[in-house]
């Protein structure tokens, strides 16, 4: 197996009032060479924050991170500024949600496309221009010279998002992390960047790690699929198990809330309840045990862990093999 | 948007306006922020020009005490002469250009400092900004006027330099908190993390990445602060504090005006300073304005 990154226990808090609340807690995942790894769960699970913290974008001044993250033998968690800045748009590269806001509005598109090579490449200035030209093109940009001399403001969104993946590309990295990379874009324009993402990854046999909420794009493109819920991975699998048989109660729940096309109008099943806030979070027991409260407490785990069901297939907590939908059918 | 790639395309042809187009279309909708705009210019440079090429400084203030207070257009002095025969004229333009420069010397100062510091606080966040706002906080408590006057009083030797530097030890402050709340809200902005991401250093980041989308704020600050600070020096001239008695300025003239006798007798004396020192504050504030206008106009369109 080959391991690009591995996660190991990983727990991230943030201070509120000189508490620290952990919004990521004891996550350990692995990303393997030529594979995209997604991670799932709805809006307020940690997805972000374990993204970030991997890059060393987080705020040292309210964030505690502790664990491994594991890279070329290194421990990130300990790596000072300088030492993140010699990896990131390096060998590891980053795509942000909202393509407009993560492109500075006063630079030039080459520019911005130029920055990370600046620092990580030695090319002299017309190399340098001729590889952000090659970028576009490859990112399927029509009529890259013109694009490189004009401003963020003057792109698409679907054109923004795909230099932000130019720019992820710039120096060949073996990770790209992408946090919700299609969010902000139309249906149409999604498809068409996800297509782009399979495409490159591919090509360059790049780990990627795609953070997203919709099971669509996962089951569009991911190869692994880890379930986060309240700051936790619930279950792991590869991506055709997952959509096959699902385990984890959060899982099955996910995967019902999706319209399916030949489903009875109007009969959309849904979970009760949202995320909990951070410092509202069952630290004890079974997280997700307060919102399938019709499933009897002995069926969760004191301190539920990850459980292989399958090889490769792990579940959180014993409370799955208890858990049926509600008979009751929620009209949305 | 039902677009596919090709159609995008289209999207590409038209372009928002840039910042210089947006104040320059606030310029031309507002005719009187149009007409401060000129005319401060104007005025700015015809008292550079006048001070420089055209009036000589010793000449101007050699005491003549037969042309005492020579009314005005009398014996070749157009706007006439103060209480030692000196020409008004002459010292009008004099002092209006060591008020200039002086104001434009601390704005310049005070912004280069407040900017960084501000940058820098806004930034990073944590315990720089703790530290330095406690600082900001402990200047903005303290009486700066009376600090100054004490100051000026106490040392001996004290001309054009030290009044500058005295009064910026002040004025940064102002500038250093506005740039500071700017550069909190901007720099958590995702295009700074982007930056990040690519190994950019926080350095290049701020100053390169950042502040240039400070810019519009920054300008209208510091047009702003150059007015306030014009009306410093002044008020420090004006009350004996400022320039040395020896070195023409607009507030020293303004102050002849204490003299009853001078004040409703020989008005050409203190008016002409007055008048001038009220147009250049009116201008440029009227300048400010408008800039903050378009900056807020920029704002709306993201
Ligand atoms: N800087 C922060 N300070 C405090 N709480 C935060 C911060 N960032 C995120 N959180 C909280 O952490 C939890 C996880 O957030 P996030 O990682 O953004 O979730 P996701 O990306 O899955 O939507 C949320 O409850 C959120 O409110
Ligand atoms: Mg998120």
């Amino acid at each position: 197996m080959n391991k690009l990154l591995s996660v190991k226990q990983l727990r991230i808090s943030f201070r509120i009032r000189d508490t620290f609340y952990a919004a990521v807690d004891n996550v350990s995942l692995s990303l393997h060479k030529n594979e995209i790894l997604a991670i799932v769960g709805e809006s307020g699970c940690g997805k972000s924050t374990l993204a970030t913290s991997i890059v060393g974008l987080h705020h040292t001044n309210h964030t505690k991170v502790e664990g491994e993250i594991l890279y070329r033998q290194q421990n990130l968690v300990q790596f000072s500024e300088n030492q993140f800045n010699k990896l990131r748009g390096n060998t590891i590269g980053f795509i942000f949600q909202d393509p407009l806001s993560a492109l500075n509005p006063l630079m030039r598109i080459g520019e911005q496309i130029a920055e990370g090579m600046i620092y990580h490449a030695r090319l002299n200035k017309t190399e340098r221009a001729d590889r952000v030209l090659q970028l576009l093109e490859q990112v399927g940009i029509p009529d890259p010279p013109r694009v490189v001399r004009q401003f963020p403001h003057q792109l698409s969104g679907g054109m923004r998002q795909r230099v932000m993946i130019a720019i992820a590309l710039a120096n060949k990295p073996e990770i790209i992390i992408a946090d919700e990379p299609t969010t902000a874009l139309d249906v149409t324009i999604q498809a068409q960047i996800l297509d782009l993402l399979k495409e490159l990854q591919a090509e360059t046999q790049t780990g990627i790690i795609l953070i997203t909420h919709d099971l669509g794009v996962v089951a569009e493109v991911a190869d692994r699929v880890a379930v986060m819920y309240a700051g936790q991975v619930v279950e792991e699998a590869p991506v055709e198990i997952l959509f096959g048989s699902p385990k984890h109660p959060y899982t099955r729940s996910l995967l019902k809330s999706i319209p399916q096309a030949n489903e009875k109008q109007g009969k959309l099943e849904v979970i009760h309840g949202i995320v909990p806030s951070l410092m509202k979070l069952p630290r004890e027991g079974c997280r997700f045990a307060p919102r399938i409260p019709w499933i009897d407490d002995s069926a969760h785990e004191k301190e539920p862990v990850l459980h292989e069901v399958e090889p490769g297939h792990f579940v959180r907590c014993t409370c799955w093999r208890h858990f049926d939908f509600q008979e009751e059918v929620q009209l949305t | 948007m039902k677009t596919d790639t090709m159609q995008e395309q289209v999207d590409v042809e038209t372009s928002p306006p840039t910042g210089l187009q947006v104040v320059w279309r606030e310029f031309k909708k507002d005719k009187l922020a149009m007409f401060a705009l000129f005319g401060t210019i104007l005025g700015i440079a015809s008292i550079l020009f006048a001070a420089y090429f055209l009036i000589d400084e010793k000449e101007t203030m050699t005491i003549k005490i037969i042309e005492r207070f020579t009314e005005p257009g009398m014996n070749g002095y157009v706007l006439g002469a103060d209480e030692a025969g000196r020409d008004i004229l002459g010292q009008l333009v004099i002092g209006a250009k060591n008020s200039i420069l002086i104001a434009f010397t601390i704005t310049i100062i005070t912004s280069i400092i407040g900017i960084f510091l501000g940058i820098v606080m806004g930034y990073y966040g944590g315990w720089i900004d703790n530290a330095l706002m406690r600082i900001i906080d402990f200047f903005m408590t303290l009486p700066t006027l009376m600090i100054i006057i004490v100051f000026v009083s106490i040392v001996p030797e004290y001309g054009v330099w030290e009044l500058i530097l005295i009064i910026s030890l002040f004025q940064w402050v102002g500038t250093a908190r506005l740039v500071r709340s700017k550069a909190l809200s901007e720099g958590r902005r995702d295009y700074i993390n982007a930056s990040k991401t690519m190994g950019t250093r926080d350095g290049v980041i701020m100053f390169k990445g950042l502040l240039p989308n400070l810019s519009s704020i920054l300008i209208v600050e510091v047009t702003l602060s150059f007015a306030g600070n014009v009306g410093i020096e002044t008020g420090l001239s004006f009350l004996g504090f400022g320039l040395p008695p020896s070195t023409p300025s607009l507030g020293t003239l303004v102050s002849y005006a204490t003299n009853p006798q001078i004040l409703s007798g020989r008005w050409w004396v203190w008016l002409p300073a007055a008048l001038l020192i009220l147009m250049l504050m009116l201008g440029i504030n009227y300048v400010g304005q408008a800039l903050r206008r378009s900056a807020d106009a920029q704002q709306r369109l993201g």
